[in-house]
């Protein structure tokens, strides 16, 4: 095993080294726990050398205000958590509920000769594991030599049948392995459980890094903190160069399958594949045909070579495996077997998760490289062999028991009274493995002005990186559990911290850049718009429009209602039929000119109901649910924002049981609401790549602007000809407002308010983004740009009128108001078809291969 | 040796079309001594865009097949000639070994080899663990008797306990309600039985497989003959008059030994290893399903050897 050096390559004298900040830090920290290994304190209470030297690099580390600044910098961190969105699921008998992700301020330190342990010990097991895969998918002489109980094999949920003796393309079953360590109290390591199917985490340890690597920015640089970039690198390098090779010549497609926006770690699937520049796709984005594997895409079907998999192996494939999985593509069994898709990890690899797997694998290592194992597995015993369950049934109290075939969640973990457990293992000795309890090392964590130690376990990733060599991620998760006797997962309030991997050598500055492409690389590296996102890129584009609309509509409406003179009946009219078609008031409610009382009130109740109205709160919701399913596509600005703004309006909005906001609430919020979704508008028109999927956001926007500005004008004219709210100047003005046109009125025509000019400017005007003929002018050129044929795109043209907006100033020479107004009208009521006709027809051809649901027959 | 042509049709009709159907069969009878495939032909309508036929990993062929165009109904015809020779004539069920002795050769000792047969010794996911059963089984199983003849009377108590009564489950019920109710289709007797031997630590096999309406004996017509058939196997290996594989037959359906009138198709853990025809559709809508099975006798019925 390499030992190499603990030499800081700083000036460093321990005997100088007391820093006033380390001088805080212990008098802040609880006493050390006896029997237990301190991450932070050698036996005697001095602080370990790495932690001298890390307090020594704490920013201005001026005495006194030390702890009084780690509590700042603990809401800084919280706050940064808050602000990227990070969360993680959290199951319960209510369903699910996302949760704000935990991370502690101080990392994990770990020494160079610690780690170097650890790396090869973590890379030795890694092989392991995948010549136990290869032997049992194949010769399956562990079985035969006596060397792994078949039963936990067989039993398994997660050992396929039909991938026996099936070579995975590249030769490779795993492509990363996380393993579970954790420090007894003589500080040595041992290996707790393994993760072999679709390990989580390394999302989350990527934006732990970048989240307290910002805080110690000194202490990062000086102690020369490992970076985890090249890692991610390697694990994209490898699954394209085994995807290469079943891709033939052209250029490979992977992808990152996720079970969907309720699994416990979606957070991270998104941020990973916006990380990894890979599309982030759910079971039903896949598709097979001919055991090959495609990407239903805006553009039609794309093949896909490799899948880099967060989906359990179980709900993979509902044709062969779980049956009742909704999450799983149909044939997916077929392609792996056929080796025209590489599976990262390959399906079948569950069952070396069991729990009683890890008492067989000194003997197993012996048989398969030859070697004992570096690091130790916690002592485990499997019910099951007869010989093992003798030896300890006497013994529960000290041991762990866990399940041995672990369903659903991926605790093993069972809390059962030892008299219980002894029964239940009597009756069924191959289902229960029991564990040695470990006293995990104390991990230092700062809160509320005290220093803990909280018991931790280090989640380490193997990454292959080819030809049987592995390659460490240096750093990993470590997860502190809130007391001894509680739980490190995430699930039951278990905290996260960074963990820093120290180094004698030089740091590894790497950054995510791809390696040199070639040309045929960059024309195929194009991101494919799945059907799904291109669908929900589409209602983005519509909801966000809306709600604009929506807004202003409220706003003007409200305005009125608060002047001071009544504006006129047909204006009252109109007011209130938009707002009852637009969804502010409740089909029903009474007209302004009717009851105004009750009409306000219906409004004002409306606002904020995301449940029972269809109003602005409804609407936020929707935009926050579509952005949420865009979270990969979308800037942490762009979803943040839709996120909060929604949560903002609500919370400024509420109001006692039974009580109604009032309008100084309520103005105040629509006026910031009106400025956040600019914000959001400007996010989409101005900082997303203008590639299909930003076309359909846009088209969608498009279509449903017009849709808005038919039925307000149409509001405003009366019937047959009538020129309706559009005979006062308050009627003028509102419709102004509504078409966000005022400025430029004025400025156009001071204050004649007449049809005619109201005619040039709403409708006819190409210049104008909220007229007709600015709207259908964009709107044109946008569908020209969307993707297909010529002779696809042509019948979306032809729901239009051909130029300008389907009328001409010349048409109306020598009209009166009354021609004029039948004329609006009659264009209107044409237009809203065409652009509900024109969103039925993009629905039908970019979308419907995302539909469809799946059922077993 | 009996010569039968057995007929295996099913229909689905969709109320919507379907745009993409993965279906997978397991529709060809098994070969082996005891029963040879002089023909096998699987028509599928419409014609599938994609087919492969292999083996499965419990030796079973089996046929994947993909309808990549939109369809309103699938037919699926699956016609077999098979040549039985009688089986299990000789079984001395009396000189089996004890069941005891053989539930002890199975569980896992370090460093030594292992017994194939152990496979379907464990919980499948149609047949969990269900205490209940055990106690069930205990009464035919007292310690030393030998095994053969206490899954005969197993078999037996299981035909006269419970009550065929088709439609009575579906392949969804668990194995327990069906314990509990007293009642099933050939399918839940074939996982009752297997689950109870299973509980004792003994190896049992589902069979999905076809009967003959009468058999050539001209013995009384049995359950289950317009249907695919599934019964069980339980593994009594050195008895006199099974195969060397060790594999008993036993239909607690109709509470017999099958003889040359049970045409075997698949073996597996259960019915999820072995089903006839499933797959998995996208669109559709609500559908039927129709199943339609004919067994009959084709050649003359030569003399036993």
């Amino acid at each position: 095993m390499p030992v190499a050096p603990t030499q800081s390559s700083l000036p460093f004298d321990p005997a100088g080294a007391r820093s006033p900040a380390l001088d805080v830090l212990l008098r802040h920290a609880r006493p050390a726990e006896p029997g237990v290994w301190d991450e932070l304190r050698a036996t005697g209470g001095a602080a370990r050398e790495l932690w001298q030297r890390f307090a020594a690099l704490l920013p201005d580390a001026a005495a006194g205000d030390l702890a009084a600044d780690l509590d700042r910098r603990v809401g800084q961190v919280a706050q940064q958590l808050a602000q990227d969105g990070v969360t993680h699921n959290v199951f319960d008998e209510r369903g699910v509920a996302s949760r704000p992700w935990s991370l502690e301020l101080l990392p994990l330190l770990i020494e160079p000769a610690d780690w170097a342990a650890i790396e090869a010990a973590v890379t030795q097991r890694a092989g392991l594991l995948e010549a136990m895969l290869a032997d049992l998918y194949g010769a399956r002489t562990l079985f035969s030599e006596g060397l792994l109980p078949p039963a936990l094999c067989l039993r398994h949920p997660g050992y396929l049948r039909p991938m026996l003796g099936v070579q995975p393309p590249g030769g490779l079953r795993l492509h990363i392995v996380a393993f579970d360590l954790a420090r007894g109290p003589d500080g040595r390591w041992w290996v707790v459980a393994q993760r072999t199917q679709g390990p989580s985490g390394l999302g989350y340890v990527l934006h732990n890094r970048i989240t307290i690597a910002r805080q110690f920015p000194d202490a990062f640089r000086e102690l020369r903190v490992q970076h985890i970039a090249s890692s991610y690198r390697r694990l994209l390098d490898t699954l394209e160069a085994a995807a290469r090779e079943v891709a033939g010549n052209t250029t490979p497609r992977t992808v990152l399958l996720t079970p969907g926006p309720y699994s416990e770690t979606y957070f991270e699937h998104a941020y990973l594949a916006r990380y990894l520049g890979l599309p982030l796709v759910e079971g039903g984005d896949l598709t097979v045909r001919d055991d090959r594997l495609y990407l239903k895409t805006v553009e039609g079907l794309e093949p896909v070579h490799a899948v880099l998999r967060r989906l359990d192996d179980d709900w993979c494939d509902p044709l062969e495996l779980r049956p009742d999985s909704a999450l799983g593509v149909p044939g997916l069994l077929q392609a792996a077997r056929a080796g025209t898709v590489v599976m990262a990890n390959a399906l079948g690899s569950a069952f070396l998760e069991s729990p009683a797997v890890q008492g067989f694998l000194p003997g197993i290592a012996q048989r398969l490289l030859g070697q004992d194992l570096l690091m130790p597995s916690l002592p485990t015993w499997w019910c099951g062999e007869q010989a093992a369950w003798r030896d300890v049934r006497g013994q529960l109290a000290d041991k762990v028991v866990r399940s041995t075939f672990p369903r659903g969640g991926r605790t093993s973990q069972v809390q059962q009274a030892h008299e219980a457990a002894r029964a239940a293992i009597e009756l069924d000795p191959d289902g229960w493995t029991l564990q040695d309890r470990l006293r995990f090392s104390r991990a230092p964590i700062w809160g509320d002005g005290a220093l803990t130690p909280r018991p931790a376990m280090v989640r380490v990733y193997a990454i292959a990186s080819g030809a049987g060599r592995w390659h460490v991620l240096p750093g990993g998760m470590t997860r502190v559990a809130q007391r001894e006797d509680t739980s490190v997962s995430m699930q039951r309030g278990g905290s996260s911290l960074d963990t820093w991997v120290l180094t004698d050598g030089p740091v590894d500055t790497f950054s995510m850049l791809p390696p040199r492409l070639q040309v045929d690389d960059i024309a195929a590296r194009r991101r494919p718009v799945s059907s799904r996102t291109g669908e929900n890129l589409f209602w983005l584009g519509r909801y966000t429009e809306r709600t604009e609309q929506l807004v202003r509509l409220a706003r003007a409406t409200l305005m009125l209602i608060d002047a001071d003179s009544d504006a006129d009946e047909p204006v009252q009219r109109a007011v209130s039929a938009m707002a009852v078609s637009s969804g502010l008031a409740p089909y029903g409610v009474p007209t302004l000119v009717q009851a105004p009382h009750l009409f306000e009130r219906a409004l004002l109740a409306g606002l904020a109901d995301a449940q029972g109205a269809y109003s602005i709160a409804y609407n936020l919701r929707a935009l926050a649910r579509a952005s949420q399913a865009l979270r990969e596509r979308l800037s942490s600005e762009q979803w943040g924002l839709i996120r909060t703004m929604g949560e903002a309006f609500e919370d400024t909005l509420k109001t006692a049981p039974g009580a109604l906001p009032t309008l100084p609430q309520v103005l105040p919020a629509l006026d910031r609401l009106a400025l956040e979704l600019a914000a959001v508008t400007g996010a989409q028109t101005d900082r997303m790549t203008r590639d299909h999927g930003w076309r359909l956001l846009t088209v969608g926007r498009l279509i449903e602007r017009l849709l808005g500005l038919t039925a307000r004008l149409q509001a405003f004219l009366g019937a047959g000809g009538a020129v309706g709210a559009l005979g006062s100047a308050a009627g003028i003005d509102l419709l102004l407002e509504l078409f966000d046109s005022a400025i430029t009125f004025r400025a156009r025509y001071q204050r004649h308010e007449d049809l005619l000019a109201i005619t040039d400017l709403l409708v006819l005007d190409t210049s104008n983004p909220r007229a007709y003929g600015g709207v259908l002018r964009r709107l044109r050129t946008e569908l020209t740009k969307l993707p297909g044929p010529a002779t696809a795109l042509e019948p979306f043209l032809a729901r239009l009128p051909a130029e300008g907006a389907g009328l001409t100033l010349e048409a109306l020479r020598g009209a009166g108001n009354e021609r004029i107004a039948a004329a609006l009208g009659r264009l209107s009521a044409e237009l809203a078809e065409a652009a509900a006709a024109l969103a039925e027809d993009i629905g039908h051809r970019y979308f419907t291969l995302a539909h469809g649901q799946e059922q077993r027959v | 040796m009996t010569t039968l042509e057995i007929v295996h049709e099913t229909r689905y009709a969709y109320a919507a079309p379907v745009a993409l159907a993965h279906h997978l069969a397991h529709l060809r009878p098994l070969a082996d001594a005891a029963q040879r495939v002089l023909g096998f032909d699987l028509q599928i309508t419409p014609v599938p865009g994609h087919r492969q036929d292999s083996v499965d990993s419990f030796g079973n062929a089996q046929c994947h097949f993909s309808l990549l165009a939109p369809h309103g109904a699938l037919v699926v015809r699956a016609a077999s000639r098979v040549v039985l020779a009688p089986r299990f004539g000789a079984l001395e069920a009396a000189r089996a070994p004890a069941w005891d002795a053989v539930a002890a050769r199975l569980p896992y000792v370090a460093r030594t080899p292992f017994e194939p047969a152990l496979e379907f010794a464990l919980p499948s996911p149609y047949v969990p663990r269900l205490e209940a059963l055990r106690d069930y089984a205990r009464r035919s199983f007292p310690p030393g008797r030998p095994l053969a003849e206490a899954a005969i009377d197993l078999m037996r108590r299981i035909h006269a306990d419970f009550r065929y009564e088709s439609a009575s489950t579906d392949v969804d019920t668990p194995l327990a309600t069906a314990f509990q109710q007293r009642r099933g289709v050939c399918q839940d007797f074939a996982h009752l039985m297997a689950g109870a031997l299973r509980m004792l630590g003994l190896p049992a096999r589902y069979v999905s497989g076809y009967l003959l309406t009468q058999p050539p004996e001209g013995g009384p017509a049995m359950v289950g003959a317009d249907a695919s058939h599934a019964w069980v196997q339980a593994w009594c290996p050195g008895t006199p008059g099974v195969p060397a594989d060790g594999w008993l037959d036993l239909d607690p359906t109709n509470d017999v030994v099958p003889g040359s009138g049970h045409v075997r198709v698949a073996v597996g853990r259960d019915f999820g290893d072995v089903t006839p025809l499933r797959g998995v559709i996208r669109g559709g809508g609500r559908h039927t399903l129709a199943v339609a099975v004919t067994t009959r006798v084709a050649g003359p019925v030569v003399a036993n050897a």
